[in-house]
């Protein structure tokens, strides 16, 4: 198993109830697999302590064999070797989309930046964006940037939070589509969060489900998707 | 929720810091406390019986009377703009503002020479109408004259709170009432007044703690308060146990204070935390009405500013030629030296403190939050104490340390600079705090998370990211921290090394010796600097959000 997600449990400090309760979860190397759940279910905060910004209460995470936390072990969010695409993007603004893009290539040369950040525009075809700034960009265009930027380190696993939500409902599809070829151009191991299930059907591999913290259902998505208090919890929204 | 950790046996650096910082800032407090508690001498046991009584008692007077004052002005101004049109609203709105820029000191010694028997009223009455004044009725030096000049000089504190309290939260509100029937007078008093009540009790006690930490305006005006029992036992009688007593109740007065603002707040915030902002629509006003809120405004603004600049400009014209000399220079590479360098190192501390309250959600980082700010409201004279004390000490230890190197013993830091600068730091750190924070709220911490997400470490998202997205706040914490301090008086006089003095000093010193033209120039150039920043501030970053 590529990422193994063992028995995690999270509580926030000022709430009674744990947010998290034995979660776990094994994902091959370049699947798609999508959390989907209400606002307020945990899932948000699952990926939050996969990519280090949060401490479980117990649990462990190993990526590709090695440990990222458990009992006795803590990698920090910098040293993780993961990929992050905010639900507001977080590009940096006060750096060109250039800029926000070699950002995270610290170790390379001139030359291999140049190189690497030429060959991420092509990705995300944003080859005549490169020196404006995030505020000179579209919504469609800011996330392609953030996806650009959290791919230009090679990272291991990709994660989005809820990647999609603040774009307008016409824009999503197209967005979406895009950036699902992207993936598996690359062929990255990606974990998405979402409350949508349209995006779940479309990008995952295999769904996962959860409901107060805890997981409901995993399978592929017509399986997940297919049952009733899906349905149910699809018509209340 | 949990912070982001480094590693699990890793200290946390931040945590460190901030960690040091905050016991440097408690340490003045702490010397304090402690001797507060030393048993008694002689002189103590006369002060609490025949001077505790009058310190108290005129404290205490002046603080009731003047939050009184403040708040019936600045409320009422900050309504009257918010609510009404009428000629130069507009104007009113950021220029009732100003008297801020007055420090209390000087405004004092300017209306003293404008009532007084040699003044402009008194000598245009006798020249001009050969009218004959009771004194009586011109005595500024007084009570009263101190309740006068810290309420012209400080209701604006009332009046920005309240003001943009009014200008965002009300607008529903009041038009709720009105539809109900009430009229202007009643929507003001029935409705206006209670629910920013919040607000008008933050600026309430800014004012308090203002009044308290004055030493300018009531040894000017001779009037016996906490303050000027410190000076006066610790230097005309040289009697440090008895200005710890002093200081220690002090320290008291301001904690009750405190404890007070937050009874009588109760769980009451200043804000909504809604976004949608409506601003109140104002109401036209025409002929009689018009003009009378413009001549209260009109009059207000005179005192607090027109009528004191007027003065000022007038005795700085009859004296530059003899002030505008070198050593009117020095004095401004003084001011602008220690007040540049405090502001630096305040600012840089208060970035440190900021960046680990926001990363780490822990107990003991909102413990540290809270000292930060609470520093704000220990008086200038009992900082000045406590840290005189503890460089006295550090110096006997540094002394026989160069004794048993015999190399030439020396006092280093009692006559250094940097006795001053660390006073000023623990004094005005919660001045940059608060900016800094309130900036790093804006932002979020989201790009410091994409950022480590990226691969680079908390240090150099610091420098790369963080400091860059608050370098607005980072700005204003230190122009305002920088006026505070070009400002400041008590500690000041208490701290500044032989031979060297400062704008603020020097103002006073000349008006103490009877010199009051003469102190006008530096007066002048304070007010000119604090009132550029307050209009910086107040109209252009206005316009800006």
């Amino acid at each position: 198993m590529y990422v193994q997600i063992k028995n995690l449990h999270y509580q926030y400090q000022n709430s009674s109830k744990p947010t998290i309760k034995d979660f776990s979860l094994n994902i091959d190397q370049g699947e798609t697999v999508t959390i989907l759940g209400e606002s307020g279910s945990g899932k948000s905060t699952i990926l939050r302590i996969i990519a280090g910004l949060e401490t479980p209460k117990s649990g462990s995470i190993s990526i590709d064999g090695k440990i990222v936390v458990d009992e006795r072990h803590f990698v920090t969010p910098e040293n993780r070797g993961i990929g992050m695409v905010f639900q507001d993007y977080a590009l940096f603004p006060h750096m060109t989309v250039a800029k926000n893009i070699i950002y995270g290539l610290r170790k390379m040369n001139r030359k291999q930046k140049a190189d690497r950040l030429d060959e991420m525009l092509e990705l995300v075809n944003l080859t005549d964006f490169k020196y404006r700034y995030p505020y000179e960009l579209s919504g469609g265009q800011q996330q392609r940037v953030a996806l650009a930027r959290a791919l230009a380190p090679s990272p291991s696993l990709l994660v989005f939070d809820e990647p999609f939500s603040n774009l307008d409902a016409n824009l999503q599809v197209k967005i979406r589509d895009d950036i699902y070829t992207i993936l598996k151009k690359t062929g990255v191991t990606s974990i998405f969060v979402t409350h949508d299930q349209a995006d779940a059907r479309v990008l995952a591999d295999r769904i996962v489900f959860i409901e107060n913290g805890m997981i409901n259902r995993v399978g592929p998505p017509e399986e997940v998707l297919g049952c009733a208090s899906l349905l149910m919890w699809a018509n209340s929204n | 929720m949990n912070s982001i950790r480094t590693t699990k046996s890793r200290p946390n650096m931040w945590a460190l810091l901030s960690f040091l910082f905050i016991t440097i800032i408690l340490l003045p407090n702490l010397v304090i406390a402690v001797n507060f508690f030393a048993p008694a001498n002689e002189n103590w046991q006369h002060i609490k019986e025949y001077l505790l009584v009058d310190i108290v008692t005129n404290t205490g007077i002046i603080l009731v009377f003047t939050a009184i004052a403040t708040t019936l002005i600045g409320t009422s101004l900050a309504w009257i703009v918010t609510v009404y049109k009428f000629p130069l609203r507009n104007f009113f709105r950021w220029g009732l503002i100003l008297p801020l820029a007055v420090p209390p000191f000087i405004g004092a010694y300017t209306y003293h020479g404008i009532v007084n028997y040699t003044g402009v009223i008194q000598s245009t009455l006798r020249n001009s109408f050969s009218i004959q004044v009771d004194q009586k009725y011109f005595d500024i030096m007084s009570i009263q004259g101190s309740i006068f000049i810290f309420t012209l000089f400080l209701y604006p504190y009332i009046y920005v709170i309240t003001k943009s309290f009014f200008e965002q939260q009300s607008a529903s509100i009041v038009e709720n009432a009105r539809l109900l029937g009430a009229n202007s007078f009643e929507v003001f008093f029935r409705v206006i007044l209670p629910i920013a009540r919040a607000a008008i009790i933050g600026g309430v006690t800014i004012v308090m703690l203002e009044v308290i930490n004055d030493y300018g305006v009531v040894k000017y005006y001779g009037v016996q308060t906490f303050i000027t029992s410190i000076f006066q036992t610790w230097f005309a009688m040289g009697d440090i146990d008895s200005a710890f007593k002093i200081a220690g109740t002090l320290m008291v007065v301001v904690i009750f204070i405190l404890i007070l603002e937050t009874i009588v707040r109760g769980r009451k915030r200043y804000s909504y935390s809604t976004t949608k902002v409506r601003p109140i629509q104002s109401k036209l006003l025409v002929g009689t009405k018009a003009w009378l809120m413009f001549a209260y405004c009109f009059a207000i603004f005179s005192l607090g500013l027109l009528i004191p600049l007027l003065q000022l400009i007038y005795w700085a014209v009859m004296t530059y030629d003899k002030i505008l000399t070198a050593e009117f220079f020095t004095l401004i590479k003084n001011s602008f030296t220690a007040a540049a360098t405090a502001a630096l190192l305040t600012v840089a501390i208060a970035l440190v403190i900021a960046n680990y309250t926001r990363i780490s959600r822990s107990i003991f980082s909102k413990v540290i939050s809270k000292i930060t700010v609470l520093g704000y409201s220990i008086p200038g004279a009992i900082i000045a104490v406590g840290i005189i004390t503890i460089f006295i000490a550090l110096d006997d230890i540094l002394y026989s340390f160069f004794t048993s190197f015999n190399s030439d013993p020396i006092y280093v830091l009692r006559t250094s600079l940097v006795m001053l600068i660390s006073a000023y730091v623990i004094r005005f750190l919660a001045v940059g705090y608060n900016s800094i924070e309130a900036g790093f709220e804006k932002v979020g911490n989201t790009f410091t998370e994409a950022s480590r997400m990226l691969g680079v470490s908390q240090v150099k998202t610091f420098f790369g990211v963080d400091i860059p997205l608050v370098k607005g706040a980072v700005i204003s914490g230190f122009i305002l921290v920088f006026v505070d301090i070009l400002k400041e008086l008590p500690l000041t006089m208490l701290l500044q090394p032989f031979n060297f003095s400062t704008l603020a000093t020097k103002a006073f010193r000349y008006a103490n010796d009877e010199m009051v033209s003469e102190a006008a120039s530096a007066s002048l150039l304070i007010i000119l600097i604090s009132g550029i920043c307050i209009f910086i501030f107040h109209k252009v970053l206005d316009k800006g959000e």
